[in-house]
């Protein structure tokens, strides 16, 4: 019993990132409407940035944040701006070329610049828990959590009152009536990209204290961020935030009693699943979400 | 007229083509040439669904279903593979059943997700179930010469077998596209809503396509690996050689036309080759980094493949030879 709840909590901890990436993936993926197949690689990048700045000049992993997301966010917009938007009128299957040429691009870029070795910084709170009730908590997951928490309530706040929020949202909702109306939809998509990107860079380097870094780290991110954004529905930030939650306890969860090898397999499982009964996600804001990116 | 010079072109081609083993024997050009066989066959074996529109990145999958079923019976059992041909033909099917599920479902993007999990999750399997197939150390094909083994001392015979692959699947390919499924795939391709508005089972079709992709795949796999002697979960589920590849062949060539996957294998083989040779030796990793750039250069530049650029030369020979004909 202890061990299922200690079990439990480390995955609603690991969640908070998963969520956290995803919630980036659902921002370009609703806005932009492509289906980055690269969105682990910024994961990955994130976490490499966060390794030389750890490495070069002793930084701590959340000092620098303040560097790394700027850094990442002007990734995003630099993506978006010169491999996506050219081809934004094509079809849905280049664009998952094109995502697709960038993962394999940034992945072998990554493993030319610093090899293929596991990277890890070593912090002193690094393996620190606490105890509480029974349970360990890990100190750096705790902190994960919360600073996921935090900043993804942030991007609602920002997404519901903002204009330029409310303009996203309008993007989401119908891209041409948007237009129509005045919104500056090329400039709001590299504003897209480059958020999404620094969510997932912030996961990324969330990940850094617990855990270490190497260039295909960002391949089981990928699938994650796409599994919780179908799972919780497209636009739906809360649903997204529940999804991604989820995920990290069935991994949890999977990993503990059947397999750690088979994790994958159970996500894929849930997937099937969710889809075959839910196509629009368990809670997607209607029919048609399933669509995104063929129009 | 028209069809006699091809079927003279086509005719001088296959006696080329046979030929060749016979007067190069050095084992690198008859490597090259088998790879680029097997790659023709596993880019147009992949791209029968893309003619329903459907983009698969994870045919290693099929592949490795295959791979693993023959070589499974013939190490473990002693089963010959000619026997585990059919047996890899139908798991690989099998396969297919599954990923049918999200085929039909899902649209476009969300479909090649799910073609890539599948492939990983089978990976993951493949490391894991140990008793079966040696988990990451993979199995070897003994060396037992003879056809029953489909084991043989010189490349001579599998270069008639790559190239036999080949030229099956093309036609069976262009023998699809032709047929009654082939123009409700197309019909699928062009618009879901409207070939299913009249009257067109856009499911069955796309499941129907997917079942001669995989099975072929799966049958192709047998082949591959009784000509490598080694399989591991690494290589036999890999993304970079069995998914992204044939994708890769597909696009660049044409996806969704029949001679596009003959052009892209033809001309990324070697250059893949190429490329791992002289890039990856010089730095690991450098070749994909130059592959990455040149699918974006296509899919900026050449969204239609190949094949889209001589299109209008055809089309202007075509119309040249009737105004002949007029004359």
């Amino acid at each position: 019993m202890e061990l299922i709840v200690q079990v439990c909590v480390s995955g609603l901890l690991l969640g908070g990132i998963y969520a956290l990436i995803s919630i980036g993936l659902n921002l370009i993926f609703g806005v932009v409407r492509i289906i980055n197949f690269a969105h682990g690689e910024m994961v990955m990048v994130a976490m490499y940035l966060t390794f030389w700045l750890n490495y070069f000049f002793g930084m701590d992993p959340y000092v620098a944040t303040i560097i790394v997301l700027p850094v990442m966010f002007l990734f995003g917009v630099l993506i978006q701006r010169v491999i996506v938007q050219p081809i934004q009128s094509s079809s849905a299957n280049m664009k998952i070329f094109a995502t697709v040429a960038l993962s394999l691009i940034l992945q072998n870029v990554a493993l030319i610049v610093c090899k293929g070795n596991f990277r890890t910084v070593q912090v002193p709170y690094g393996m620190s828990t606490f105890e509480l009730a029974g349970i360990f908590i890990s100190v750096p997951r705790l902190v994960a959590f919360f600073a996921a928490l935090g900043s993804i309530t942030l991007l609602y706040y920002f997404l519901k009152y903002s204009y330029t929020g409310k303009a996203l949202r309008a993007i989401v909702e119908d891209h041409t009536i948007a237009r129509l109306m005045g919104v500056k939809v090329q400039r709001l998509y590299l504003l897209a990209f480059g958020i999404g990107c620094a969510f997932s860079a912030l996961g990324g380097v969330l990940l850094m204290p617990f855990s270490s870094v190497y260039p295909t780290v960002g391949i089981p991110f990928t699938l994650i961020a796409f599994i919780v954004v179908v799972l919780g529905g497209l636009g739906s930030m809360g649903g997204t935030f529940l999804a991604g939650l989820f995920i990290g306890v069935v991994e949890a969860v999977g990993g503990t009693y059947v397999s750690p090898a088979l994790k994958e397999a159970i996500y894929f499982g849930i997937f099937i699943i969710a889809i075959l009964i839910r196509p629009q996600g368990i809670f997607g804001k209607g029919k048609g979400s399933e669509e995104v990116g063929l129009k | 007229m028209r069809t006699n010079k091809i079927i003279v072109a086509a005719a001088i081609l296959a006696l080329g083509l046979l030929a060749v083993p016979l007067y190069f024997t050095s084992t690198f050009i008859l490597h090259m040439f088998t790879l680029v066989f097997f790659y023709i066959a596993l880019t147009a074996a992949w791209n029968i669904p893309a003619f329903g529109g459907k983009f698969s990145l994870g045919h290693a999958a099929f592949f490795g279903l295959g791979a693993y079923a023959a070589s499974i019976l013939y190490v473990k059992y002693g089963i010959s593979p000619l026997i585990g041909i059919f047996a890899g033909t139908v798991c690989a099917m099998l396969g297919g059943v599954i990923l049918s599920f999200p085929l039909i479902r899902l649209k476009g993007p969300f479909f090649t997700l799910a073609s890539i999990a599948f492939a990983e999750v089978l990976r993951m399997v493949a490391i894991d179930w140990r008793s079966m197939t040696n988990g990451s150390v993979g199995l070897n094909i003994p060396f037992k010469p003879g056809w029953l083994n489909l084991t043989f001392t010189s490349g001579m015979p599998f270069y008639y077998i790559a190239l036999g692959l080949a030229v099956l699947v093309i036609l069976l390919a262009w023998w699809i596209r032709s047929s009654a499924l082939g123009y409700h795939l197309r019909a699928a391709a062009a618009d879901e809503d409207a070939a299913k508005a009249l009257g067109i089972n856009t499911a069955k079709s796309h499941f129907f396509a997917l079942m001669w992709s995989s099975g072929l795949t799966g049958m192709i796999a047998v082949f591959y690996v009784f000509y490598n002697y080694v399989l591991e979960p690494g290589t036999a589920f890999s993304m970079d050689l069995f998914s992204l590849q044939p994708a890769m062949n597909g696009i660049i060539g044409g996806m969704g036309t029949v001679w596009g996957p003959v052009i892209g294998a033809i001309i990324m083989t070697p250059l893949g080759e190429f490329l791992r040779f002289y890039l990856g030796t010089i730095q690991q990793g450098l070749n994909f980094v130059v592959y990455g750039l040149m699918l974006i250069a296509v899919v900026n530049f050449v969204p239609g493949g190949i094949v889209s650029l001589m299109a209008p030369w055809f089309k202007k020979k075509k119309s040249g030879e009737s105004s002949a004909r007029d004359n």
